[in-house]
């Protein structure tokens, strides 16, 4: 099992004693899973994902990656899970002035001494160069290998970050909305450019606006409301009351008009 | 009370209150314009510049002036070398972003181990801002007592005040990137040297590179100025000329000084087109560079050629000398250091103590006053904007405009000087105190105030100008009805930061013959003193930062909204242009 939730909580401390953005939420995901999480917006699902890469420590409950429990990390252990996990934002994160090839590089960060790092910062040795090209190749960037990260267009960017990932060699990957600031066509080959990577064994956490999408690319479907967990199935067993269900308006408020599961960009009641 | 009859009775206050400091300063620098008009000063002047003529232009003593030059190059080199070892680890350790807050420090685990580190980060800044409030000629003393009269003492001062200033501003800058690729980094496993190489340099570094080319220019002066202090070079020379009366020497080697800042302005100015340090990201700053020699060779030859440079320099300032470090020095650096603690807090000895600062805090005022005033003369006929666009170019203008190089040259002039020579100076004309002092400080300061002054108002829009022009208003006119009101701020933040630093120089001028708290330090020095010494010194750092808090308070009122001066920043940011720093000079 890669991750086994169990009644996991998270509340940020605020004045007025806290905001709760996820209360009891519990479910596994072994390896080589492929899951979507969806939900409207402020149902926790950047905290989930916040937990699940490691940057965020859960309130309550427990959180384990391969059985070991995230709380009892040191930084040092804390950095070795974050190794082992790639992430994708919604924009990609590139450093603006440094180059496509270097920013590749960078994936390589966390399996790398500190002397190899400043060794690579100077000139990068021929064996991490030829992996970056070869993750640059894999996204078909590598024309661009000595382009500064901002020159570069918002679909070009989140390639270079899905190559970064190649070059990091995750068993897991988490994405967090990666298509939000795509065009369709864009989202199209950038979706088939993750589910191609997480075909080779890896396990793939996706966070979705998008539920159609969601329903049609991932086999396991997560609905988050509330900062609670609404449902968590196979994606053929959802039918449109559910999705109603999840995207309803706020409770105590008139219901939205729910989306169906063809609408593109779910209206959102809040 | 309404609003605007609040405001005016708020001005009236403050307006009264600044009038009160500034007869209250002048009491205490001992301002006597008599002494200004009185014939006997008026001889001992002319004497002075009589004696300048002729120059003492034989071969020898130009030599001897070269030497002096090269020499104080060399202290300025190894000086900022080793000032960028100090600042870089302390400039990283202290940067917030990567050890006491923000979102890398949130997903860390608390340990015992991260509190020790986000505490020691905070130290680090505190020691930052210790090495950068006291002056670097009070540094000096402490290594001349320490290792001995000599270069390396200038050196080691060099490193350590300015190591100060360069940490300070690189935490800053480094603070200051943008966050979210070091989250991505970090996501990566990345650990947090890592994420600086990677994430938070290749960002910072055009404005970390120019800083500190700005910051090796001013040690050329400053290593200039700390030979007064024993610690060799051309100011060791002017030093010693004049106390034998060779005014005839003078000339050359204030020659010499004048042609060594302008060298070193201009070598860093290239410098800095070379290696594109002012670039802004997105700018494609690097595509010169990179069609060019191929990038890993021309790194390759910048380095070395870099490398060989500080290396003369080292062997050249005695670093190399046998009797350098040997353990002698290192037992009496120990016995001083130990002769320091505890500071002398006796209230006897503290109540002596609250005249010199007093002094110097009058010296400061009346040193800036004298400067705005000086600096207004100067610096608006400096200013070309209401010179250059005007469509009759007859006689009035071509006036204007020889006017305006006159002015421009004379700024440059007063500037170039350092304000601890124009002190001997001054000495000469109304003797030794803090009168002398303030003339010092004024003279210098006006160069550098009139020459932001007229900067300024050259950078003042010219659309709303060429307006007030069509109505047919004079240029001071103009001046004052276009240009002021766009550039007052900054007026007002230059010559507070101005006064700021005037405070910290004012006790270096002291040690100079200036009076104030400077000699204070100094006779206690010399009659080795040192638990007193450690108190003064803590006496100037606390005035340092009381002024800079008031400064902020100042600038503040006078300009709540405004973005080139922000709180508890003392240095405006470099952007894409030359750091404005010239307010520094």
């Amino acid at each position: 099992m890669i991750y086994r939730l169990d009644a996991v909580g998270k509340v940020y401390p605020s004045r007025r004693g806290g905001v709760t953005s996820l209360a009891g939420v519990g479910f596994d995901i072994a390896k080589g899973e492929r899951v979507a999480v969806i939900g409207p917006s402020g149902a926790g699902k950047t905290t989930l994902f916040r937990l699940l890469n490691g940057t965020l420590r859960p309130s309550s409950g427990t959180l384990r990656f391969h059985n070991e429990d995230v709380a009892a990390f040191s930084p040092r252990q804390a950095r070795a899970m974050r190794r082992r996990i790639g992430t994708i934002h919604q924009q990609s994160l590139l450093v603006p002035s440094l180059t496509v090839l270097e920013n590749t590089l960078c994936g390589a960060l966390g399996a790398w001494s500190l002397l190899h790092a400043v060794r690579t910062a100077f000139s990068p040795a021929g064996a991490d160069t030829q992996r970056a090209m070869a993750a640059l190749a894999q996204v078909g960037l590598v024309d661009k290998r000595d382009a500064r990260a901002d020159e570069l267009s918002g679909g070009q960017q989140q390639r270079v970050a899905i190559a970064r990932l190649v070059m990091q060699a995750p068993e897991v990957i988490l994405a967090d909305e990666p298509f939000a600031a795509l065009d369709p066509a864009l989202t199209d080959a950038i979706a088939q450019l993750l589910l191609g990577l997480a075909g080779t064994g890896r396990t793939l956490v996706c966070t979705l606006h998008d539920v159609e999408r969601a329903l049609a690319l991932f086999p396991r479907v997560i609905g988050l409301r509330g900062g609670r967990v609404a449902f968590d199935m196979p994606s053929n067993a959802i039918s449109q009351g559910m999705l109603d269900e999840l995207y309803r308006g706020a409770p105590g408020e008139p219901a939205d008009a729910a989306p169906s599961p063809s609408a593109r960009e779910p209206a959102v009641a809040f | 009370m309404s609003p605007p009859s609040r405001s005016r009775f708020r001005r009236a206050n403050v307006v009264g209150f600044a009038v009160a400091a500034v007869i209250a300063s002048a009491r205490v620098a001992e301002v006597r314009l008599s002494a200004l008009l009185d014939p006997d000063s008026h001889q001992k002047v002319g004497a002075f510049v009589h004696g300048l003529f002729p120059p003492d232009l034989s071969l020898s003593f130009l030599r001897v002036a070269a030497l002096a030059a090269a020499r104080t190059v060399s202290i300025a080199v190894v000086g900022t070398v080793l000032s960028i070892a100090v600042a870089l680890p302390l400039g990283i350790l202290a940067t917030a972003t990567l050890f006491r807050r923000g979102p890398l420090f949130e997903s860390e685990p608390r340990t015992p181990g991260g509190m020790l580190l986000s505490s020691l980060s905070a130290l680090a800044r505190a020691l930052l801002g210790l090495l950068r409030a006291v002056p670097d000629l009070v540094w000096a003393l402490f290594f001349v007592v320490g290792v001995g009269l000599g270069p390396v003492a200038g050196v080691l001062a060099l490193a350590v005040s300015y190591g100060g200033v360069l940490g300070r501003v690189f935490a800053d800058l480094f603070e200051d990137v943008d966050l979210r690729p070091l989250e991505a980094l970090h996501a990566t496993g990345a650990t947090r040297l890592q994420i600086f190489l990677f994430a938070i340099w290749p960002q910072a570094r055009p404005s970390a590179v120019a800083y500190t080319l700005y910051s090796f220019e001013c040690c050329v002066r400053a290593a200039a100025v700390l030979g007064l202090v024993g610690a060799g070079g051309i100011g060791y020379e002017i030093a010693l000329s004049m106390r034998n009366f060779d005014y005839g020497e003078i000339v050359p080697l204030v020659g010499a000084l004048l042609v060594l800042v302008w060298l070193t302005d201009a070598c860093s100015a290239a410098l800095r087109r070379v290696m594109r340090a002012n670039a802004p990201p997105g700018l494609l700053g690097h595509e010169h560079l990179r069609q060019g020699l191929p990038r890993r060779a021309s790194r390759a030859i910048v380095l070395g050629a870099v490398a060989a440079i500080v290396l003369a320099c080292t062997a050249g300032v005695g670093f190399f000398d046998r009797d350098a470090f040997d353990t002698s020095t290192v037992s009496r650096m120990a016995h001083f250091a130990r002769g320091l603690f505890p500071p002398d807090l006796t209230p006897a000895f503290l109540r002596t103590v609250l005249e010199p600062v007093v002094r110097t805090l009058g010296i400061s005022v009346i040193g800036t006053l004298l400067g705005v005033v000086i600096g207004a003369l100067l610096g608006i006929p400096a200013t070309a904007a209401h010179a250059e666009d005007d469509p009759s170019r007859g006689v009035a203008w071509l006036v204007r405009l020889a006017l305006r190089r006159l002015c421009r040259i004379a700024l440059s002039l007063l500037r170039a000087i350092p304000e601890v020579l124009w002190v001997l100076v001054f000495i000469l004309a109304v003797g030794l105190g803090p009168f002398a002092g303030a003339l010092a400080l004024g003279v210098h300061t006006g160069g550098v105030l009139g020459k932001l002054y007229a900067d300024t108002f050259e950078e003042v829009s010219p659309l709303p100008l060429r307006g007030l022009r069509a109505t047919g208003a004079t240029p001071l006119q103009i001046l004052l009805w276009g240009a002021w009101p766009e550039a007052r701020r900054m007026l007002i933040s230059y010559t507070m930061l101005r006064w700021e630093m005037n405070l910290r120089t004012s006790t270096v001028v002291g040690i100079a013959g200036g009076g104030g708290i400077g000699i204070a330090l100094y006779n206690t020095m010399q009659l080795g003193f040192y638990p007193q010494m450690a108190t003064l010194t803590l006496t100037v750092y606390l005035l340092v930062a009381a002024t800079g808090w008031i400064g902020d308070a100042i600038r503040r009122s006078f300009a709540p909204a405004s973005h080139n001066v922000r709180r508890g920043r003392r240095r405006p940011r470099p952007t894409t242009r030359r750091p404005r720093e010239s307010a520094n000079r």
